[in-house]
Protein backbone atom coordinates (compact mmCIF):
# COMPACT_ATOMS: atom_id res chain seq x y z
CA UNK A 1 0.00 0.00 0.00
CA UNK A 2 1.47 3.27 -1.00
CA UNK A 3 1.74 6.17 1.66
CA UNK A 4 1.06 8.83 -0.37
CA UNK A 5 -1.46 10.76 0.54
CA UNK A 6 -3.80 13.31 -1.71
CA UNK A 7 -2.10 16.20 -0.59
CA UNK A 8 1.41 15.19 -1.22
CA UNK A 9 0.60 12.98 -4.36
CA UNK A 10 3.22 14.20 -7.20
CA UNK A 11 1.89 16.69 -9.57
CA UNK A 12 -1.19 18.22 -6.76
CA UNK A 13 1.52 21.05 -5.66
CA UNK A 14 2.03 21.79 -9.09
CA UNK A 15 -1.34 21.53 -10.10
CA UNK A 16 -2.74 24.05 -7.35
CA UNK A 17 0.75 26.63 -8.82
CA UNK A 18 -0.68 26.61 -11.73
CA UNK A 19 -4.42 26.85 -10.60
CA UNK A 20 -3.25 29.81 -8.63
CA UNK A 21 -1.60 31.75 -11.02
CA UNK A 22 -4.26 31.41 -13.33
CA UNK A 23 -6.41 33.18 -10.65
CA UNK A 24 -3.85 36.08 -10.09
CA UNK A 25 -3.23 36.22 -14.18
CA UNK A 26 -7.41 36.78 -14.20
CA UNK A 27 -7.59 38.83 -11.40
CA UNK A 28 -4.77 41.52 -12.90
CA UNK A 29 -6.58 41.25 -16.50
CA UNK A 30 -9.68 42.43 -14.83
CA UNK A 31 -8.09 45.69 -13.47
CA UNK A 32 -6.22 45.99 -16.15
CA UNK A 33 -9.59 45.68 -18.65
CA UNK A 34 -11.57 48.47 -15.95
CA UNK A 35 -8.71 50.87 -16.17
CA UNK A 36 -8.70 50.78 -20.09
CA UNK A 37 -12.23 51.33 -19.72
CA UNK A 38 -12.15 53.82 -17.36
CA UNK A 39 -9.52 55.91 -19.07
CA UNK A 40 -10.86 55.54 -22.87
CA UNK A 41 -14.56 56.72 -21.68
CA UNK A 42 -13.13 59.70 -19.59
CA UNK A 43 -14.13 63.07 -20.91
CA UNK A 44 -11.30 64.99 -22.57
CA UNK A 45 -9.77 67.72 -20.03
CA UNK A 46 -11.55 70.75 -19.93
CA UNK A 47 -10.51 74.13 -19.58
CA UNK A 48 -10.42 75.92 -16.53
CA UNK A 49 -9.88 79.49 -15.58
CA UNK A 50 -6.91 79.72 -13.48
CA UNK A 51 -4.65 82.70 -11.74
CA UNK A 52 -2.28 84.56 -13.98
CA UNK A 53 -0.80 87.87 -12.40
CA UNK A 54 -1.39 89.48 -15.76
CA UNK A 55 -5.09 89.62 -14.36
CA UNK A 56 -6.55 93.23 -14.47
CA UNK A 57 -3.47 94.29 -16.08
CA UNK A 58 -2.37 95.60 -19.76
CA UNK A 59 -2.38 92.71 -21.84
CA UNK A 60 1.29 92.67 -22.67
CA UNK A 61 1.77 93.23 -26.66
CA UNK A 62 2.04 91.07 -29.09
CA UNK A 63 3.23 92.22 -32.58
CA UNK A 64 5.53 90.14 -35.41
CA UNK A 65 4.94 87.81 -38.14
CA UNK A 66 2.24 85.29 -38.66
CA UNK A 67 2.36 82.17 -39.84
CA UNK A 68 1.24 83.02 -43.35
CA UNK A 69 4.09 85.97 -43.33
CA UNK A 70 1.57 89.18 -42.72
CA UNK A 71 2.41 91.15 -40.45
CA UNK A 72 0.33 91.25 -36.78
CA UNK A 73 -0.07 93.91 -34.41
CA UNK A 74 -2.50 93.10 -31.28
CA UNK A 75 -2.99 96.93 -30.75
CA UNK A 76 -4.82 96.81 -34.07
CA UNK A 77 -8.16 95.04 -32.61
CA UNK A 78 -8.17 97.16 -29.31
CA UNK A 79 -12.06 97.74 -29.16
CA UNK A 80 -13.38 94.34 -29.25
CA UNK A 81 -12.59 91.18 -27.16
CA UNK A 82 -9.47 89.31 -28.00
CA UNK A 83 -8.79 85.56 -27.48
CA UNK A 84 -5.35 84.62 -27.50
CA UNK A 85 -4.52 80.89 -27.52
CA UNK A 86 -1.14 79.90 -27.13
CA UNK A 87 -0.54 76.57 -28.59
CA UNK A 88 1.85 74.24 -30.21
CA UNK A 89 1.63 71.52 -33.34
CA UNK A 90 2.94 68.71 -31.04
CA UNK A 91 0.14 69.47 -28.30
CA UNK A 92 -2.50 66.73 -28.00
CA UNK A 93 -4.90 69.29 -26.18
CA UNK A 94 -3.80 71.50 -28.73
CA UNK A 95 -5.01 69.30 -31.60
CA UNK A 96 -8.27 68.39 -29.03
CA UNK A 97 -8.94 71.98 -29.39
CA UNK A 98 -8.28 73.13 -32.92
CA UNK A 99 -11.49 72.37 -34.29
CA UNK A 100 -13.14 74.10 -31.70
CA UNK A 101 -11.24 77.00 -32.37
CA UNK A 102 -11.88 76.93 -36.00
CA UNK A 103 -15.95 77.14 -34.93
CA UNK A 104 -15.07 79.48 -33.17
CA UNK A 105 -13.75 81.78 -34.84
CA UNK A 106 -16.20 81.50 -38.02
CA UNK A 107 -19.19 82.38 -35.58
CA UNK A 108 -17.37 85.24 -34.52
CA UNK A 109 -15.71 86.68 -37.65
CA UNK A 110 -19.30 86.90 -39.08
CA UNK A 111 -20.79 88.33 -35.60
CA UNK A 112 -17.82 90.57 -35.76
CA UNK A 113 -17.46 91.25 -31.75
CA UNK A 114 -14.77 88.79 -30.80
CA UNK A 115 -11.05 88.12 -32.54
CA UNK A 116 -9.21 85.11 -32.19
CA UNK A 117 -5.51 85.27 -32.50
CA UNK A 118 -3.26 81.98 -32.30
CA UNK A 119 0.89 82.18 -30.70
CA UNK A 120 2.41 79.17 -31.63
CA UNK A 121 4.92 78.73 -28.96
CA UNK A 122 6.75 76.50 -26.61
CA UNK A 123 9.78 75.04 -28.92
CA UNK A 124 7.29 74.24 -31.87
CA UNK A 125 8.76 74.08 -35.19
CA UNK A 126 6.91 76.97 -37.63
CA UNK A 127 6.91 74.52 -40.47
CA UNK A 128 4.61 71.92 -38.28
CA UNK A 129 2.45 74.50 -36.80
CA UNK A 130 2.07 75.88 -40.62
CA UNK A 131 0.87 72.48 -41.74
CA UNK A 132 -1.12 71.86 -38.50
CA UNK A 133 -2.99 75.48 -38.76
CA UNK A 134 -3.75 74.38 -42.62
CA UNK A 135 -5.26 70.84 -41.78
CA UNK A 136 -7.25 72.30 -39.54
CA UNK A 137 -8.26 74.93 -41.53
CA UNK A 138 -7.20 78.00 -39.20
CA UNK A 139 -7.94 81.44 -40.47
CA UNK A 140 -7.03 83.74 -37.67
CA UNK A 141 -3.33 85.05 -37.38
CA UNK A 142 -1.36 82.56 -35.47
CA UNK A 143 1.88 84.02 -34.87
CA UNK A 144 5.77 82.59 -34.54
CA UNK A 145 6.89 83.68 -31.31
CA UNK A 146 10.92 83.11 -31.61
CA UNK A 147 12.84 82.61 -28.87
CA UNK A 148 9.20 82.34 -26.85
CA UNK A 149 9.29 85.64 -25.85
CA UNK A 150 5.84 86.65 -26.69
CA UNK A 151 4.79 83.06 -24.10
CA UNK A 152 7.15 84.29 -21.80
CA UNK A 153 5.63 87.59 -21.57
CA UNK A 154 2.17 85.90 -20.93
CA UNK A 155 3.86 83.94 -18.57
CA UNK A 156 2.95 80.48 -20.11
CA UNK A 157 3.86 77.27 -19.02
CA UNK A 158 2.26 74.73 -20.90
CA UNK A 159 0.18 74.89 -23.67
CA UNK A 160 -2.69 74.99 -24.58
CA UNK A 161 -3.32 78.45 -22.56
CA UNK A 162 -5.90 80.14 -23.35
CA UNK A 163 -6.11 84.45 -22.68
CA UNK A 164 -9.40 86.81 -23.02
CA UNK A 165 -8.60 90.30 -23.31
CA UNK A 166 -11.40 93.11 -23.33
CA UNK A 167 -11.47 95.86 -25.61
CA UNK A 168 -9.95 98.23 -23.37
CA UNK A 169 -6.89 95.99 -23.16
CA UNK A 170 -6.99 94.05 -20.26
CA UNK A 171 -6.43 90.78 -19.27
CA UNK A 172 -9.88 89.41 -17.60
CA UNK A 173 -8.87 85.89 -17.71
CA UNK A 174 -6.98 82.87 -18.50
CA UNK A 175 -7.62 79.60 -19.14
CA UNK A 176 -5.69 76.26 -19.35
CA UNK A 177 -6.17 72.87 -21.22
CA UNK A 178 -7.92 73.09 -24.30
CA UNK A 179 -11.47 74.88 -24.80
CA UNK A 180 -14.96 74.86 -26.59
CA UNK A 181 -17.00 76.72 -28.42
CA UNK A 182 -19.11 76.77 -25.73
CA UNK A 183 -16.45 77.58 -23.11
CA UNK A 184 -15.48 80.77 -24.53
CA UNK A 185 -18.84 82.15 -25.30
CA UNK A 186 -19.54 81.44 -21.88
CA UNK A 187 -16.87 83.36 -20.75
CA UNK A 188 -17.02 85.73 -23.06
CA UNK A 189 -20.94 86.34 -21.78
CA UNK A 190 -19.84 86.30 -18.34
CA UNK A 191 -16.96 88.74 -19.14
CA UNK A 192 -19.74 91.18 -20.84
CA UNK A 193 -22.24 91.50 -17.94
CA UNK A 194 -19.51 91.73 -15.24
CA UNK A 195 -19.30 95.33 -17.81
CA UNK A 196 -15.55 94.20 -18.13
CA UNK B 1 67.20 68.17 22.90
CA UNK B 2 63.96 70.31 22.42
CA UNK B 3 61.27 69.47 25.03
CA UNK B 4 57.99 68.00 23.71
CA UNK B 5 55.42 70.19 21.94
CA UNK B 6 52.44 71.09 24.72
CA UNK B 7 49.09 69.54 23.76
CA UNK B 8 47.23 73.01 24.21
CA UNK B 9 49.96 74.79 21.67
CA UNK B 10 49.42 71.60 19.04
CA UNK B 11 45.44 72.48 19.11
CA UNK B 12 45.89 76.17 19.47
CA UNK B 13 47.59 75.95 15.96
CA UNK B 14 44.79 73.69 14.73
CA UNK B 15 41.93 76.47 15.67
CA UNK B 16 43.71 78.94 13.90
CA UNK B 17 44.39 76.88 10.60
CA UNK B 18 40.56 76.55 10.96
CA UNK B 19 39.57 80.24 11.29
CA UNK B 20 42.05 80.85 8.30
CA UNK B 21 40.22 78.22 5.98
CA UNK B 22 36.92 79.75 7.40
CA UNK B 23 37.96 83.66 6.55
CA UNK B 24 39.87 82.55 3.27
CA UNK B 25 36.51 80.73 2.42
CA UNK B 26 34.09 83.66 3.42
CA UNK B 27 36.39 86.31 1.45
CA UNK B 28 36.21 84.39 -1.68
CA UNK B 29 31.92 84.19 -1.26
CA UNK B 30 32.05 87.71 -0.45
CA UNK B 31 33.95 88.43 -3.64
CA UNK B 32 32.25 86.32 -5.88
CA UNK B 33 28.84 88.36 -4.70
CA UNK B 34 29.94 91.72 -4.66
CA UNK B 35 29.64 92.11 -8.72
CA UNK B 36 33.05 90.89 -9.91
CA UNK B 37 30.53 88.32 -11.76
CA UNK B 38 30.79 88.87 -15.70
CA UNK B 39 26.79 88.78 -17.09
CA UNK B 40 26.98 85.49 -18.13
CA UNK B 41 27.82 84.00 -14.78
CA UNK B 42 25.20 86.37 -13.19
CA UNK B 43 22.54 85.57 -15.33
CA UNK B 44 23.94 81.72 -14.83
CA UNK B 45 23.71 81.95 -11.01
CA UNK B 46 20.28 84.06 -11.52
CA UNK B 47 18.94 81.07 -13.75
CA UNK B 48 19.85 78.45 -10.67
CA UNK B 49 17.47 80.20 -8.51
CA UNK B 50 14.37 80.16 -10.91
CA UNK B 51 11.88 77.40 -11.50
CA UNK B 52 11.61 76.05 -15.34
CA UNK B 53 7.73 77.09 -15.82
CA UNK B 54 6.95 73.89 -17.48
CA UNK B 55 8.91 71.44 -15.19
CA UNK B 56 8.14 69.77 -12.03
CA UNK B 57 10.79 71.04 -9.96
CA UNK B 58 13.94 71.53 -11.50
CA UNK B 59 15.72 75.02 -12.32
CA UNK B 60 15.90 76.85 -15.57
CA UNK B 61 19.88 76.18 -15.53
CA UNK B 62 19.09 72.29 -15.36
CA UNK B 63 16.30 72.43 -17.95
CA UNK B 64 16.21 71.81 -21.70
CA UNK B 65 12.79 72.91 -22.34
CA UNK B 66 11.83 75.53 -24.71
CA UNK B 67 10.24 77.57 -21.78
CA UNK B 68 13.30 77.63 -19.94
CA UNK B 69 15.54 78.62 -22.21
CA UNK B 70 13.46 81.35 -23.16
CA UNK B 71 13.74 82.53 -19.11
CA UNK B 72 17.79 81.79 -20.48
CA UNK B 73 17.63 84.41 -22.43
CA UNK B 74 15.14 87.12 -20.93
CA UNK B 75 17.44 86.80 -18.08
CA UNK B 76 20.60 87.47 -19.85
CA UNK B 77 19.36 90.37 -21.50
CA UNK B 78 18.18 91.84 -18.61
CA UNK B 79 21.29 91.60 -16.87
CA UNK B 80 22.89 93.14 -19.85
CA UNK B 81 20.70 95.91 -19.96
CA UNK B 82 21.94 96.32 -16.14
CA UNK B 83 19.21 95.62 -14.36
CA UNK B 84 19.85 94.32 -10.59
CA UNK B 85 18.43 90.83 -9.54
CA UNK B 86 15.70 91.74 -7.70
CA UNK B 87 13.93 93.87 -10.86
CA UNK B 88 14.38 90.39 -13.06
CA UNK B 89 13.19 88.22 -10.61
CA UNK B 90 10.21 91.12 -10.27
CA UNK B 91 9.68 91.03 -13.68
CA UNK B 92 9.22 87.00 -14.02
CA UNK B 93 6.90 86.72 -10.97
CA UNK B 94 5.18 89.61 -12.71
CA UNK B 95 4.18 87.40 -15.21
CA UNK B 96 4.51 83.96 -13.48
CA UNK B 97 3.83 84.27 -10.46
CA UNK B 98 5.81 83.79 -6.86
CA UNK B 99 6.74 80.07 -8.10
CA UNK B 100 8.72 81.09 -10.45
CA UNK B 101 11.28 81.60 -7.90
CA UNK B 102 13.02 78.91 -6.27
CA UNK B 103 13.58 80.39 -2.81
CA UNK B 104 10.47 81.54 -1.62
CA UNK B 105 10.54 85.52 -0.59
CA UNK B 106 11.00 86.38 3.24
CA UNK B 107 7.56 88.09 3.45
CA UNK B 108 3.94 87.35 4.31
CA UNK B 109 3.04 83.05 4.52
CA UNK B 110 5.97 82.28 2.80
CA UNK B 111 8.35 83.42 5.62
CA UNK B 112 7.24 80.60 7.37
CA UNK B 113 9.10 78.05 4.73
CA UNK B 114 12.56 80.16 6.38
CA UNK B 115 11.25 80.65 10.10
CA UNK B 116 9.66 77.37 10.66
CA UNK B 117 12.83 75.40 10.69
CA UNK B 118 14.98 78.24 12.39
CA UNK B 119 12.75 78.15 14.91
CA UNK B 120 12.51 74.47 15.34
CA UNK B 121 16.64 74.16 14.99
CA UNK B 122 16.59 76.62 18.03
CA UNK B 123 13.98 74.90 20.16
CA UNK B 124 15.93 71.33 19.44
CA UNK B 125 19.34 72.96 20.75
CA UNK B 126 17.60 74.53 23.69
CA UNK B 127 15.88 71.31 24.53
CA UNK B 128 18.90 69.19 24.59
CA UNK B 129 21.10 72.17 26.04
CA UNK B 130 18.15 71.85 28.61
CA UNK B 131 18.67 68.34 29.20
CA UNK B 132 22.85 68.15 29.29
CA UNK B 133 22.32 70.91 31.83
CA UNK B 134 19.83 69.00 33.84
CA UNK B 135 22.09 65.75 33.49
CA UNK B 136 24.63 67.64 35.28
CA UNK B 137 23.18 69.60 37.70
CA UNK B 138 23.81 67.57 41.11
CA UNK B 139 20.92 66.72 42.70
CA UNK B 140 19.90 68.00 45.81
CA UNK B 141 17.25 65.80 47.71
CA UNK B 142 15.61 67.41 51.07
CA UNK B 143 15.08 64.83 54.18
CA UNK B 144 12.24 66.41 56.00
CA UNK B 145 11.84 65.51 59.63
CA UNK B 146 8.93 62.87 58.74
CA UNK B 147 11.22 61.33 56.93
CA UNK B 148 14.07 61.20 59.45
CA UNK B 149 11.44 59.91 61.84
CA UNK B 150 10.47 56.98 59.50
CA UNK B 151 14.29 55.89 58.92
CA UNK B 152 14.41 55.80 62.58
CA UNK B 153 11.63 53.36 63.14
CA UNK B 154 11.96 51.70 60.50
CA UNK B 155 16.35 50.95 61.95
CA UNK B 156 14.48 51.05 65.55
CA UNK B 157 12.32 48.21 64.31
CA UNK B 158 15.15 45.97 62.54
CA UNK B 159 16.94 46.13 65.47
CA UNK B 160 14.14 44.95 67.70
CA UNK B 161 13.68 41.91 65.41
CA UNK B 162 16.83 40.32 65.91
CA UNK B 163 18.18 41.28 62.33
CA UNK B 164 21.75 42.21 62.08
CA UNK B 165 22.66 45.97 62.20
CA UNK B 166 23.39 47.51 58.64
CA UNK B 167 25.82 50.09 60.55
CA UNK B 168 28.26 46.89 61.12
CA UNK B 169 29.79 46.05 64.41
Amino acid sequence: MSDVTPDTAPGVGARRGRHRARWIAGFVLVVLAALVGLLATRPPATATEVYTPLLGKPAPGISGKTLAGARFDLAADKGRWVVVNFFASWCPPCQEEEPELVSFAFQHRSAGDAALVGVDCCGDATSSARDFEASAGATWPALVDPGGQIALQYGVRDPPETFLISPSGEVVAHFDSGVTVAFLDQQLTAARAAGL
Amino acid sequence: MSPPPRPWAASGLVWVALALVLAGALAFSVARSSGTLTPSERAAALDADLKCPSCESISVADSTAATAASVRQVVLARVRQGQSDQQIEQFLVSRYGPSILLRPPVSGLTALVWVVPLLAGAGGLGGLGLFFWRRRRPVVVGVTAADRALVERALAEDAGGGAPSRSGP
